[in-house]
């Protein structure tokens, strides 16, 4: 921050528009004394990430990015402070936009008065590297400026689930997840300001990387038989999912399990993010990850178990080389598949590099092709028999 | 079992025209023409004389074959002239050539090519070639058709007569074939006249091309390259067969004697190291008709298992430095050119001479972000076809060209609006084929052709680092205008400041960015003078008064490329000699508009000032 050290900040404890206030004071002190002024955020990279299982999600450590005031970077600051006070003034007046409408915003504003024109974004990328820029320097959320994105996945279906919302005019919105049929329930925006209810406890959370899937044993009646939470993540979790998994952890203090891909990819992306966030978003895991999910497989020993279908992994396919040698990489820099807590899940990447295959998810399906709701079953067999990591 | 035939070489290449360059209706058009030049270019080097080259290539109906047009092409020079009696050995006879294995630079090398463009005539419009022709010692020229007697391998004089020609000596050759003529791009024929115009500096050419009109390039040097005399071949070039078949054309002679006048780097000394390594003493004196195979098997041994003197290098011939670069201009308006002319290497046994230049071409098309044009020569012949085969386009890959300012995509060509000439030059070039469109890629003449790039390229990068500098600056200064105000009305208003501290602010940003585009400009200063220091040495190299040259760039070359001193070849890059007066002109304009710029930084600072100052009233 300008001038001085970071402001620590986190439970929103802080005021925006008044820290916002006294960064271009401190920026603009530093320019009446001719020192060039300058704007500090977190690193948010892997080689400035922690990990303590007792934390249980990634966090920063001490390195900082500096932009300092010069020729080159005069124009990002400008940019800065341009997009800054477009914000304040959205978290004064209550109003809210995704990425994209502040990109035409900013646009609007230039159109409107020739001064700005140098300030122009190409495109999308350049603004939405600006306010994230914002966010990790005030330490805030994207959605604490009131800059939401479309996050995808999160279907959530339970028969027992109710979920309250206040809305902006004060009034309460409750949803009985139970009366939307083989609809899903979506958690958008910030689902950490909702508060949930149960109508019956219930046994556990069950997050599905295929969203398909979670439909699938929906429909057949999951929900119906266990006293549960079933949601598609979707691929890897967006902020959305991370955020609302993080409040089921919290709010309802039930087991969490993950039912995803045997692959690199699935283990080091989507479950680690879910599990303890990651480095490029180092400031907001603690409020966007579930330290507590279990990772229920599929498993390398299911694959002997069950006698699942498996793939080769092509090393001469590009997508599958980069994610085996991101899996060597993780093993020796992640601090979380380094962590001697996360032992049985660097196991199965080290197995995975081993035996290049890969096993999806719904190869449970291949078990036993006449029965409809085998996978159901396996699914409940390793919750019991704590086959799971 | 079927009948064994045997057939005349003629036979053989009307058969396999495509080998030599006529695989394709338009690939025939070129070779015709680019055989016809190379003679004419080859004999007027030979006869000492100054050549004066008319060229005319009209579309005169449609072809006999699918997709084709009747092409006329026409050649004439004021060479010395062929004897009436070499017409038909000339143009009508495969391999009746007086270059064959010589061991010279010439163009033209085993007399294949005109014969092939006889036979493509004949076979796709039923006439060879139509030729005029008249030595000095001729009073009245003479005139035939000679057609190719692909049965017996000769040429074949139909329709001759003598004729009036207002010239002292020459010869007109006329083809008429089937072809489809391409002008521009890597096989077009205007790409084959610049080429061609470029390695000759001393030719004057004038050329029609279809319904163009007549264009005129005239010499600028006035010197006939002095073709250098044939070089023995040197034994280590040999193969055991090539040795034995040698041996043959000396007769009766003793072997000391054969070894020592049908090669080149062999001696007294040299036979008695033989002798060291294996070569019988007996051996030595007897005639090498008596020698037995095994006999012969055992001196190829021992000779190369001799360390020998590597041949020598007199034999290849430069287009030169100064030449190129006169030359260079001819092609179009030059911004800014390097040329470097190696000093002649063996590479594999051969003497072997590197020749590039790279320019940048004002009033020429090309993008910034499309290959540059590559211009490949082999003994001052474009070639025009299978780019990607070739040495030189190799060696041109596997240089690093973003060290010198230019960008490339992996492992291949520079991008930008460059021309790059690159001219080899060796008695004994290796072609891939016999069309002689790729030069065979030896790791040691890569690697030769890509030091001269790399010299070249060190020479280059000056003017592209100062152009870059010069768009940093401007870049620069223009982010201080431009985003300064903004910077300070916004933080101004974020923080709810009043008029005094904001002006107060303006002034100290002033000061910070000031001293950055300072700083900007002595970089610029300091490229600059890197390249004027670069153009004063080229200069003193070439005898020019250092005095004419601009005053500035006393500093020492610090940052000289490191290997630029291990290079021996001798270099020039410019836009600062007498010649190049088109060059001259932007370095000056250049420093003036770096003082203007240091001005103008000043200036600008103002204008911050004054467009606060409009803000405020606002």
């Amino acid at each position: 921050m300008a001038g001085g050290g970071l402001l620590r900040i986190r439970d929103l404890k802080i005021n925006i528009p008044k820290e916002a206030k006294a960064l271009a004071d401190q920026m603009l002190k530093d320019l009446e004394n001719s020192k060039r002024p300058y704007l500090e955020a977190v690193k948010t990279s892997l080689d400035n990430s922690f990990y303590n299982s007792k934390v249980g999600y990634l966090t920063p450590g001490d390195k900082r990015v500096r932009t300092e005031l010069n020729v080159s970077s005069v124009q990002k600051l400008a940019r800065v402070v341009f997009m800054l006070e477009i914000l304040i003034r959205n978290l004064d007046i209550g109003a809210v936009n995704t990425k994209r409408e502040l990109y035409y915003i900013c646009k609007g504003l230039i159109k409107g008065d020739k001064q700005y024109k140098p300030l122009d974004f190409e495109d999308q990328v350049e603004s939405d590297s600006i306010i994230d820029f914002i966010g990790d320097m005030m330490q805030v959320y994207r959605e604490e400026l009131n800059c939401f994105a479309n996050d995808r996945g999160g279907q959530t279906y339970s028969n027992q689930l109710i979920v309250e919302e206040t809305m902006a005019d004060g009034s309460i919105a409750r949803i009985d997840l139970s009366s939307l049929g083989t609809s899903p329930y979506m958690p958008k925006n910030k689902p950490q300001s909702l508060k949930l209810k149960v109508k019956k406890k219930v046994d556990f959370a069950l997050v599905i990387e295929s969203e398909g899937t979670a439909n699938t044993l929906h429909t057949m009646g999951f929900t119906k038989r266990n006293n549960c939470i079933l949601l598609g993540a979707q691929g890897v979790p967006s902020n959305g999912v991370r955020g609302w998994c993080k409040l089921i952890q919290d709010q309802l203090d039930i087991p969490m399990y993950f039912f995803g891909d045997l692959d690199a990819y699935t283990l080091q992306n989507i479950f680690r993010t879910l599990k303890a966030g990651s480095a490029a978003s180092l400031i907001r895991n603690a409020d966007f990850s579930a330290p507590e999910v279990k990772f229920l497989g599929v498993l390398p020993e299911d694959v002997k178990k069950y006698d699942l279908f498996c793939y080769n992994v092509k090393e001469s396919d590009p997508a599958e080389a980069r994610s085996l040698k991101k899996a060597r990489d993780v093993l020796e820099n992640d601090p979380f598949f380094i962590d001697k807590k996360n032992k049985g899940l660097s196991d199965i990447l080290k197995w995975l590099l081993k035996e290049k295959i890969r096993c999806e998810q719904q190869s449970y399906f291949s078990v036993d092709p006449k029965d409809p709701i085998k996978t159901e079953k396996i699914i409940l067999e390793k919750i019991k028999n704590k086959s799971y990591v | 079992m079927s009948k064994i035939t045997k057939s005349s070489t003629a036979e053989y290449f009307a058969k396999n025209l495509q080998q030599v360059g006529f695989s394709s209706p338009l690939k025939a058009v070129l070779t015709t023409l680019k055989e016809a030049i190379d003679n004419s270019l080859d004999a007027c080097e030979q006869a000492g004389i100054l050549p004066d080259i008319k060229v005319e290539i009209a579309k005169v109906g449609a072809g006999s074959t699918k997709n084709t047009d009747l092409i006329k092409i026409v050649v004439e020079d004021n060479g010395p002239g062929i004897d009436a009696d070499d017409l038909a050995k000339v143009f009508g006879e495969y391999l009746a050539s007086s270059k064959f294995g010589r061991g010279q630079c010439s163009r033209g090398q085993q007399g294949i090519g005109i014969s092939a463009a006889t036979t493509w005539a004949q076979m796709t419009n039923a006439r060879g070639a139509v030729v005029i022709s008249k030595t000095k010692n001729m009073r009245k020229a003479v005139s035939a058709q000679v057609d190719v007697d692909i049965k017996s391998n000769t040429g074949i004089i139909k329709n001759k007569e003598s004729i009036d020609w207002t010239k002292p000596n020459g010869v007109r050759v006329e083809f008429v074939m089937d072809g489809r003529v391409q002008l521009n791009g890597d096989g077009g024929l205007v790409t084959y006249v610049e080429g061609t115009v470029l390695v000759n500096p001393h030719l004057t050419i004038e050329y029609k091309l279809l319904d163009n009109d007549w264009q005129k390039v005239e010499r600028v040097s006035n010197e006939v390259p002095e073709l250098p005399p044939a070089t023995l071949p040197h034994p280590h070039t040999f193969k055991l067969g090539e040795f034995i078949t040698h041996a043959t054309l000396f007769g009766k002679t003793s072997l000391s004697k054969f070894l020592k006048t049908g090669f080149s780097r062999i001696s007294d000394p040299t036979i008695n190291d033989f002798v060291k390594n294996g070569l019988p003493k007996s051996l030595v004196e007897k005639p090498v008709t008596s020698l037995s195979e095994e006999n012969f098997k055992s001196i190829f041994t021992a000779i190369q298992n001799t360390e020998l003197m590597a041949p020598s290098t007199k034999s290849v011939l430069t287009v030169g430095e100064d030449a190129l670069s006169k030359s260079i201009q001819r092609l179009g308006k030059v911004d800014f050119f390097s040329v470097v002319t190696r000093k002649p290497r063996i590479c594999d046994f051969k003497p072997v001479v590197v020749e590039v230049a790279l320019a940048r071409f004002i009033d020429r098309g090309g993008e910034t972000d499309s290959p540059v044009q590559l211009l490949r020569f082999a003994n001052r012949v474009p070639l025009q076809f299978d780019k990607s085969g070739c040495a030189i386009t190799g060696a041109i890959e596997s240089v690093n060209w973003k060290s010198y300012g230019l960008n490339q995509p992996k492992d291949s060509l520079p991008l930008g609006p460059y021309v790059f000439a690159i001219s080899v030059v060796s008695p004994f070039i290796k072609f891939k084929n016999a069309s002689k469109e790729t030069i065979d890629a030896s790791d040691e003449l890569v690697d030769e052709i890509r030091k001269a790039a790399q010299q070249a390229g060190q020479k280059l990068s000056r003017h592209i680092r100062k152009e870059f500098k010069e768009a940093d600056l401007e870049r620069k200064l223009a982010h201080i205008e431009q985003f300064g105000p903004i910077l300070v009305e916004k933080l101004a208003k974020l923080s709810g400041a009043n008029d005094a501290r904001r002006k107060k602010a303006e002034d100290g940003l002033r000061k910070i960015l000031g001293r950055d585009s300072q700083e900007a400009i002595s970089q610029l200063e300091d490229a600059e003078t890197k390249l004027n220091k670069q153009k004063q040495r080229e200069a003193k190299k070439l005898g020019f008064d250092l005095d004419e040259m601009s005053a500035d760039g006393a500093e020492s070359f610090s940052e000289m490329d490191s290997n630029e001193s291990v290079d021996k070849g001798t270099t020039k890059a410019t836009t600062g000699t007498s010649t190049q007066i088109g060059t001259q002109k932007t370095t000056e304009k250049t420093t003036e508009k770096t003082t203007e710029k240091a001005v103008a930084s000043t200036q600008k600072s103002t204008t911050i000032a004054t467009t606060q100052k409009s803000t405020q009233k606002k």
